[in-house]
């Protein structure tokens, strides 16, 4: 199999689950024992390694520590975002399952950088395993006195703490996921001002993804440019992708970062199924753009995919067949939208189930030649209605198969 | 079929009334099954290469059709229309009758989709009666014992248990309904006790009878029953092509393929009752078949493909006496009521050669084992050995006009008299023992997918007697339309995505185990309709040109 498989995050040795003798045993607590030694060094470190959010954003990772770090001193939070619940993005749930201690031992590497003293994972409770592994991890680090060297880098007592999710899709919104440690529903708030000034009980907070925080020891052992060796071109690093819809071997795969897309769907995922042809790929889950057959030369990363006009988001790539209704992706996952909409907002509540149903009505042949126009409509009054970007994901999608697949809406129209 | 000795040499060799006695036979009853019935020999099995089962054993035949493609693509469905209810029923036969009956009446939408016309089915040509253990010299004990015994001790003891207990509720159930059994003679004017008898295999008088044709009058209270009750929403001519999955690998629904208005339709539902019955127009091992047109193993199909577990794969009845001649009406069914009043079995040296009581499978091996040896009859191209019909008439005279009237009927429609000929027989493919595994509510391996009767095995073990197919799909259809009702509203939700993904799911596997992805399943009709669902639906390319059979 190729070497650039799976070589650091899903490398088979390193999944010894919430074992965390075996993970020491592997070399783990390195990156923070480095992290102790100089907790200056650890912004700047991340910073040269040019590491970014993997939740989506794709948003320089230091950028989000560094103003925490500068807050005043007092309570502050590190939260890992593990809600993961987005279609076709499945990589969260097993890295806290296989290697829960990657993803803890990234996360106080932040509470080092950052000075913060409370340390929370924030994990899906509809995935079982991922949480009950989490939870022995968690259990772990605290009994067996790991986390001394932390608390006297932070000059006090740290809290580690396993926080489930509600379980709903919008608890993963970077706002939601503060107030649900609050302890309230997840409604997520305006920004700003953003978590890194005012978070958790109105203290400086850091929320990150799952993966981001697991790329975080390798680069405190084995230094930037290690880590930005392992990207191809001027990408660094790896990523997980999610690879799922009509390919022939679905799943995970831990890619260097700007791998192509070609390479992904075809060299890795056993090209489509019934020999079909390529028609498009949801990326990042489907609140980014399609990509169609022109793009399969794209580099999967933040910066390429945006340069043709779309956006890696989270590594989920959702592949279409010639053959699989776009309008009935579209309606599924637009569907999935107005179900997860938290409701405050009344035109993302209203908007979506709107968009919703003139997608079925078309999907199941009964749509007119006015219900397109009134979707068109939709995605121009739409976006930045709400107060997080739930409804603009939804309208994104809609908007981006209207422009690059408009003829198969057209064809489904009642005549 | 092998040769065999010339009609006219047979018949001279026969004689009317003069019964020989059966020739003494040095082969015993297990090496007559191993050697000679179609369940046995080398050739009897393969191992499934994809699916729940992979590695189970599996008839031949059989697994081209459980491990072949889907019929239907994302894009064939695209712009289909939506329907949405509570409880979809797959199949118009008894068992989908009941189960629609039963959830109905406990308040759920029902929609009744049929592959032929409500009642097509293999409910209606049930002669014999249907058992219940409902004599004070009976119990639903020995009914258990008797039907587990039967089965091999194949069959699941909780589910043979709880069709016995059922037993008597089911007749009080069908009697409600308006269904009439055979009397005991006694002098009241009105109402009195049902006539009891006997079946093979069974230590009591257990089976309740309707003349001739039990199924027939319980399929026309069922169809009266369903057309009249308002909850249910009918749909003929409506095979159901694909089920529907959700993300969870629930079943959602169902691709329906209306055969008049030539579309697809999708049904969302909050569960599946499946009762489409049996394969035996499949034809395995190239029998005839006894089943009727519609019998075609969809569900089976469309089951397995979801990811619901199968079991007894390698295990159908042969009926002993199918028509052999002639050629047209090959395979129909000679009910066992002939053999249990005395008519024997005689082959083309004028020999006796099988203790005609004996259990189904043996009575069928034996006549295989005679054909196979050359000592058949040949007639018009067709081998089987005679039934003795006119022997018994002459022992018996009268029997055949008061109490085998449908076989007297048969005879007149194969072109002779059941007194003065008799008929030539052959081995049938009657019916499945095995099926989709279920549990005490019929409820599958896939969540929100229920099977009941001849789809589901489990309770016949590997041998099914006379009379338990009819109180088992009753028994189980109501069982499985409460149960399916009873489904709370958020363990099948009517929202969210369903699609064909495990279809997707299932190409992935046969690419992988490189099987062919251009054979394709279900069949619904047999080769011989010629019916074509691509060019029905006007599809065009993509769609298949032949079914299973068609291919073989």
């Amino acid at each position: 199999m190729d070497s650039t498989l799976n070589q650091v995050l899903m490398k088979p040795e390193v999944r010894v689950g919430a074992d965390l003798a075996a993970w020491l045993a592997l070399g783990g607590g390195e990156g923070l024992a480095n992290a102790v030694r100089d907790p200056q060094a650890i912004i700047p470190l991340i910073a040269d390694a040019d590491l970014r959010g993997m939740g989506g954003a794709g948003f320089p990772t230091h950028r989000k520590w560094a103003p925490v770090a500068a807050g005043p001193a007092g309570d502050k939070y590190v939260i890992c975002n593990g809600n993961e619940d987005e279609p076709g993005t499945f990589k969260d749930r097993f890295l806290l399952e296989h290697t829960p201690h990657a993803v803890i031992e990234g996360a106080l590497i932040a509470a080092v950088a950052t000075g913060a003293n409370h340390v929370v994972l924030y994990v899906n409770p509809h995935e079982k395993q991922a949480i009950a592994a989490v939870g022995e991890a968690v259990r772990q680090w605290r009994d067996l006195g790991h986390l001394a060297p932390v608390e006297a880098a932070i000059g006090g007592p740290l809290s580690l703490a396993l926080v489930p999710s509600s379980g709903l899709y919008i608890g993963g919104e970077e706002t939601a996921v503060i107030s649900t440690v609050e302890g309230g529903f997840p409604f997520p708030r305006r920004k700003p001002p953003y978590p890194a000034q005012s978070g958790v009980h109105g203290q400086p907070t850091l929320v990150n993804n799952t993966e981001t925080f697991a790329h975080v020891p390798g680069i405190l052992r084995h230094g930037a440019a290690w880590y930005r060796n392992l990207g191809l071109g001027d990408a660094s690093g790896t990523k997980l992708y999610s690879l799922s819809g009509d390919v022939l071997r679905p799943g995970l795969y831990e890619l260097p970062m700007g791998t192509r897309l070609d390479t992904l769907v075809f060299d890795h995922g056993g090209g489509l199924l019934m020999g079909r042809e390529f028609k498009a790929v949801f990326t990042g889950g489907p609140s980014n753009t399609l990509l169609t057959k022109h793009h399969l030369d794209v580099a999967l990363d933040f910066e390429s995919v945006r340069a043709r006009g779309s956006r890696l988001g989270t590594g989920a790539m959702i592949v279409v067949s010639e053959g699989t209704s776009i309008v009935r992706k579209v309606a599924e996952y637009v569907d999935f939208f107005s179900h997860g909409s938290c409701g405050q907002c009344p035109p993302c509540k209203g908007g979506t189930y709107q968009l919703t149903r003139l997608l079925n009505r078309i999907d199941t042949g009964r749509g007119v030649r006015a219900d397109l126009a009134a979707l068109e409509n939709l995605c121009g009054l739409l976006p930045g209605s709400g107060r997080c970007g739930l409804v603009d994901g939804a309208v994104t999608v809609v908007a981006s198969s209207l422009q690059q697949f408009r003829d198969e809406y057209e064809a489904l129209l009642v005549s | 079929m092998a040769s065999g000795i010339p009609y006219d040499a047979a018949r001279q060799r026969w004689q009317v009334g003069a019964t020989p006695p059966k020739r003494a036979d040095e082969v015993s009853v297990p090496d007559l099954l191993k050697g000679y019935h179609p369940d046995h020999g080398p050739r009897a099995r393969v191992s499934l290469a994809v699916g729940v089962n992979r590695g189970d054993p599996c008839q031949p035949d059989f697994a081209g059709h459980l491990q072949a493609n889907a019929l239907i693509d994302d894009v064939h469905i695209a712009g289909a229309q939506l329907v949405t209810t509570d409880v979809l029923v797959i199949g118009g036969g008894g068992g989908g009758c009941a189960a629609a009956l039963t959830a109905a009446k406990d308040g759920a939408r029902v929609i009744l989709a049929t592959k032929l016309r409500l009642g097509d089915s293999n409910t209606v040509m049930a002669e014999g009666g249907i058992q219940a253990a409902v004599g004070a010299d009976d119990s639903p004990q020995r009914h258990f014992e008797d039907t587990l015994r039967a089965g091999h001790f194949c069959g699941e003891p909780e589910l043979v248990a709880q069709m016995a207990m059922d037993g008597p509720a089911v007749i009080r159930w069908l009697i409600e309904l308006g269904m009439m059994f055979d009397l005991e003679d006694d002098d009241r004017p009105l109402g009195g006790k049902l006539l009891r008898k006997k079946p093979g295999g069974a230590t009591a008088a257990r089976i309740l009878s309707y003349r001739d044709y039990t199924g027939l009058e319980m399929m026309r209270v069922l169809r009266e029953a369903v057309e009249l009750e308002p909850g249910i929403t009918l749909w003929n001519r409506c095979p159901v092509v694909e089920l529907l999955s959700d993300d969870h690998g629930r079943c959602a629904g169902a691709v329906v393929y209306n055969l008049e208005w030539r579309c697809f339709v999708l049904v969302r539902a909050r569960s599946v009752i499946m009762a489409t019955g049996g394969a035996g127009r499949l034809h395995l091992n190239q029998f005839p078949t006894s089943n009727h047109y519609g019998a075609t193993g969809d569900g089976l199909v469309l089951a397995y493909r979801i990811g619901a577990r199968l079991r007894e794969l390698d295990s159908f009845q042969y009926h002993p006496t199918g028509i052999a001649y002639p050629r047209h009406l090959a395979g129909g069914l000679i009910s066992e009521a002939a053999r249990s009043a005395g008519a024997t079995l005689i082959n083309g040296e004028g020999e006796r050669f099988v203790d005609e009581l004996q259990p189904r499978d043996v009575v069928a091996a034996a006549i295989l084992r005679e054909c196979a040896e050359g000592r058949g009859i040949e007639r018009g191209g067709q081998v089987g050995v005679f039934l003795d019909t006119p022997s018994l008439e002459k022992a018996n005279p009268g029997i055949l006009a008061k109490r085998l009237v449908t076989l007297r009927h048969l005879a007149k429609k194969c072109g002779h008299d059941a007194a003065e000929e008799p008929f030539l027989v052959y081995p049938t493919l009657h019916y499945q023992n095995g099926g989709v595994a279920i549990d005490r509510h019929g409820a599958t391996g896939t969540p929100g997918l229920y099977a009941v009767g001849e789809l589901a095995g489990g309770i016949h073990g590997r041998n099914r007697l006379m009379g338990n197919a009819l109180l088992d799909i009753v028994s189980m259809g109501r069982r499985a339309g409460a149960a399916a009702a009873a489904q709370p509203a958020d363990g099948g939700t009517l929202w969210g995505r369903a699609g064909i993904g495990h279809v997707h799911a299932w190409q992935r596997e046969l690419t992988l185990a490189g099987l062919p992805l251009d054979v394709r399943a279900p069949q619904l009709f047999p080769t011989y309709a010629h019916f074509d669902l691509g060019a029905d639906a006007g599809l065009g390319a993509g769609m298949p040109a032949h079914g299973v059979g068609g291919i073989r």
